[in-house]
């Protein structure tokens, strides 16, 4: 056949490396961007690199990332051509086992596997971290290294060995200066394939990690909620490393060559390359490891293991934190206080968690709580009194505020006819002038609230007939209004106006109405839930001294003011609430940064086990009805 | 040389720990009660009866395994042409573009996929453009359109370099001596070419049709909430609602599923083969 003249060809391989790279391109470009957008550049600036860098989870992500990939690849190349060439001579009924074995994890959906090795590690109380992550990585990348170095062995002779070993050498000899020579080429690209997956993996990965241990692309997945730039700049990095690894161990062998013996390089070519890129990666991995310092500080060298909201905690109040006490953080972050008891039930082990009312009333009937050592606490007494004593722990054995606020709905007023927010409420939501414009949250809690509030019942009902009617109150939103249902993207989305309402924290209204002042924040007279979030101990946390202390640094006047001057959501601490709502503070004027109080129709979730499991199931049905209409 | 069988008992150990024991497992969880732990336990298949008896759950099947057909069959009309093309350049360009396909895989999955958000996005570069051709104000992101589009993104590699493979192993010389016998370009693609590409073709349709109808990222990055796939179901059984032995159950009725699509691929595969030869 000839070669040359295919346009069509050509142009069809040009458009398939922009498909292939204009994502790349354009997040490397936004890397760059000076403000935060996504879509519109502003101006050159390093201020994402800098973020990043200054973010210890982001550059641990890295050498997460990395350095799994490259001890699992190195595991598995080993382990899976020592055991392709051992079950190359093992009988055939174990090789065909075998065979089907190693396709589990090749020909299964990736969930099914990842739900296997997480049920796997909970069974057996192997607690979730660094080594799970690494074992399921080794254990899902030796099939493919197998799989791809079993072709060269059957393409042996068989009597190779054997002659190797008349000759005089020993098995072992025989097995690394014969056989493994001659398969070479496949252990080389069973070790590329196990590389690729290991980077690329998400999946399993999610499902086994803990102890705050995330991979790049679990970081990604947990960010990717709010815009962030950040995750464009540790893509970029990312996209660097590689090219640099690519180049130089392409042409570093070249270069190799031209001084040394042809002949001989060229036997050892894939080996050469093999090695230059793990050392490469090493460097890398070592460079970013090298960031220790010690001084003598009182929880020095200690850990504290937090499990907080995401986008919950001032830009500062950790650094700070570690500077005072010595000790070092782990943060891990969930969308929802279910997600959380998940974990928490299992006996994932945390120091200090955040979760709401009705969650911490279900974690003291469950036993999972300790009492709080009153001993050890100092800033009680500059929360805002509305915050204490709620029914939950009507005596802050157990928990002390962090955030409060309600939730209501945000609305563009240029959008918006307040006329409709007043006489409706939340029955807005089913007004279909504002068809295609709506957000929903997603979270059963509040979902429920809002229709049961519309229907003018109590959110905290038992009453199944009413839960059934706010069902389909919701059925009926998501089947007439096409809503979106987002949990944190609705901040950067209605900070650009790009609907014109949504069910929002107030906390999250506040941030809004700062970034864009055609914002409103409204309440309806049906009531809403008054909620507050606050700090707990779990019974079986490590470090509970170290706990008390964070607990204490939040509720000082520096921490709180951090913490809520960044995240917008009110403070439990009455001066820094002060302060910020009064003149000149970051939201005065924004009604939703100081919550509604004493309003009868409004109240506090109340957990009841019962309710909770319907609620769960019937909000599992609201999506998939969401999803099932378009 | 049999002494050389005894280097694959650790991984047959090791095989059995991590590989056969978790799918036990999950088929234990899928017939067992709420809140039972592994030493006392009841039986059931009520976990089951609620996926096969409710239409939203089957809807929902149906519904992720349509989306993965068409991603497959986008990923096979653009793979192919491409991964023929890649094969026949000459050594030098055919590992250069084998390397520029394989690039982007090792930029993790959720980075590529996440590069989309802004583009797609409000404003964003693909709506100037559109808006260009006088299609303003088309929301591109939270559509089914976007989900489709990041299947095929993410999932298009696998296609070309399976494809391309089994193009690169095809002996040339066949070709000539169709071309020699008088056959047309186009016969000989059809009579040559494609049977002997086949399990290239069959690898890669099942390299991307599995992850495609199992991915619960992609719909949620670019599909938004309300758009939801049997993965997300699974994975909001597992992470938010806590039911796991329903989880299991649905875990367990998607690998059946695909187990039976597999076999259904390969019966055709062999029966071309079979077909070929006559």
């Amino acid at each position: 056949m000839k070669k040359g003249k295919r346009p069509i060809g050509k142009i069809l391989m040009i458009l398939m490396i922009v498909f292939f790279y204009l994502p790349i391109l354009y997040m490397i470009i936004f890397s760059f961007n000076e403000g935060k957008s996504l879509t519109s550049f502003t101006g050159f600036s390093l201020r994402w690199y800098k973020h990043m860098l200054e973010s210890r989870d982001m550059v641990e992500s890295l050498y997460t990332t990395f350095s799994i990939a490259l001890i699992a690849t190195a595991i598995s190349t080993i382990v899976g051509t020592i055991s392709a060439i051992g079950l190359s001579k093992s009988r055939k009924i174990v090789r065909d086992v075998m065979e089907q074995v190693d396709n589990l994890p090749i020909m299964n959906p990736e969930i099914v596997t990842a739900i296997g090795f997480m049920l796997l590690f909970i069974t057996f109380r192997i607690s979730k971290g660094y080594v799970t992550m690494l074992l399921a990585h080794i254990a899902f990348c030796i099939p493919y290294v197998i799989l791809s170095v079993m072709p060269k062995i059957r393409a042996l002779d068989p009597n190779l060995a054997d002659a190797a070993m008349d000759l005089g050498a020993t098995p072992f000899q025989a097995l690394t200066k014969v056989i493994v020579p001659q398969i070479t080429p496949g252990i080389v690209s069973g070790a590329l394939i196990a590389f690729t997956m290991s980077v690329d993996d998400f999946i399993i990965s999610y499902f086994v990690t803990g102890s705050g241990i995330k991979n790049l692309s679990i970081m990604v997945y947990t960010m990717s909620k709010r815009v962030n730039p950040s995750i464009n700049a540790l893509s970029t990095l990312v996209v660097v490393i590689i090219t640099v690894v690519l180049v130089i161990i392409n042409v570093a062998p070249i270069v190799l060559s031209k001084r040394e013996k042809k002949a001989e390089i060229g036997k050892h070519r894939f080996v050469v390359r093999a090695i230059l890129a793990a050392g490469l990666l090493a460097i890398v991995i070592l460079a970013v490891n090298l960031r220790e310092k010690a001084t003598a500080r009182p929880f020095e060298g200690q850990t504290l293991y937090i499990y907080n909201w995401g986008e919950y905690t001032g830009e500062n109040v950790i650094p700070d934190f570690e500077e005072a006490t010595g000790a070092t953080v782990v943060m891990e972050n969930f969308d929802s206080n279910e997600q959380m008891y998940i974990k928490v039930a299992n006996g994932e082990a945390y120091d200090i968690l955040v979760p709401s009312d009705y969650m911490i009333q279900r974690l003291i009937e469950e036993d999972y709580l300790q009492k709080l050592d009153q001993s050890k606490l100092d800033g009680m007494d500059n929360l805002v009194d509305a915050v204490k004593g709620l029914p939950y722990d009507p005596k802050n054995e157990y928990s002390v505020p962090y955030f409060w606020g309600t939730a209501g709905i945000v609305y563009d007023k240029t959008k918006v006819d307040e006329e409709d927010l007043e006489q409706q409420g939340f029955n807005i939501f089913l007004n279909e002038k504002y068809k295609g414009d709506i957000y929903l949250y997603d979270s059963e809690r509040d979902s429920f609230m809002m229709a049961l509030k519309a229907l003018g019942y109590s959110m905290n009902t038992e009453n199944e007939q009413e839960l059934q009617e706010a069902y389909e109150w919701l059925v009926q939103c998501v089947q007439t209004m096409d809503p979106e249902i987002v949990t944190d993207e609705i901040i950067d989305n209605m900070a650009q106006g790009r609907k014109a309402l949504g069910l929002i924290y107030s906390g999250d209204a506040a941030y809004v109405m700062c970034e864009n002042e055609d914002m409103g924040f409204y309440l309806p007279e049906s009531g809403t839930n008054v909620w507050s979030d606050a700090m707990v101990i779990p019974a079986n946390a490590k470090n509970p001294d170290l706990a008390h202390e964070f607990i204490n640094y939040i509720c000082s006047y520096e921490g709180a003011y951090d913490n809520s001057s960044y995240v917008g959501y009110t403070s439990a601490n009455q001066e820094v609430m002060d302060e910020l709502s009064g003149e000149g503070g970051d939201y005065e004027g924004i009604n939703a940064y100081i919550p509604r109080t004493g309003y009868e129709k409004d109240e506090v979730f109340v957990y009841n086990a019962d309710t909770k499991k319907i609620l769960g199931n019937l909000w599992s049905k609201v999506k998939i009805a969401a999803s099932n209409a378009k | 040389m049999k002494r050389f069988s005894q280097l694959a008992l650790p991984y047959i150990v090791w095989a059995a720990l991590m590989l056969v024991l978790p799918m036990a497992l999950i088929a234990f969880y899928s017939i067992t009660q709420q809140g039972n732990s592994i030493i006392s336990f009841t039986l059931t298949l009520e976990h089951y009866a609620k996926f096969f008896t409710d239409p939203d759950f089957l809807l929902i099947l149906w519904r992720s395994l349509v989306i993965a057909f068409k991603t497959t069959v986008i990923c096979l009309l653009l793979g192919y042409p491409a991964a023929y093309f890649i094969s026949r350049c000459g050594e030098r360009n055919q590992n250069l573009l084998v390397l520029c396909v394989t690039i982007p895989m090792w930029i993790n999955m959720l980075v590529r996929t996440y590069a989309w958000i802004g583009l797609l996005s409000e404003g964003g570069l693909f709506q100037h453009i559109l808006s260009f051709f006088g299609l303003g104000d088309v929301e591109l992101l939270y559509t089914e359109g976007a989900v489709l589009l990041g299947m095929v993104y993410n999932f298009l590699p696998f296609m070309i370099l399976q494809i391309n493979t089994s193009l690169c192993k095809m002996d040339h010389s066949l070709l000539e001596a169709g071309a020699d016998l008088g056959a047309n370009p186009v016969q000989i693609f059809r009579r040559i070419t494609l049977p002997l590409s086949l399990p290239g073709v069959i690898n890669g349709i099942t390299l991307v049709f599995l992850p495609a109808v199992s991915s619960f990222f992609i719909p949620k990055l670019l599909g938004g909430g309300q758009y939801f796939l049997i993965g997300n179901l699974i994975e909001n059984q597992f992470i938010t609602v806590g039911e796991w032995n329903f989880g299991s159950a649905i875990s367990m009725i998607m690998a059946v599923v695909m187990m039976l699509l597999m076999v259904v691929v390969r019966k055709v595969e062999i029966r071309n083969q079979g077909g070929k030869e006559e």
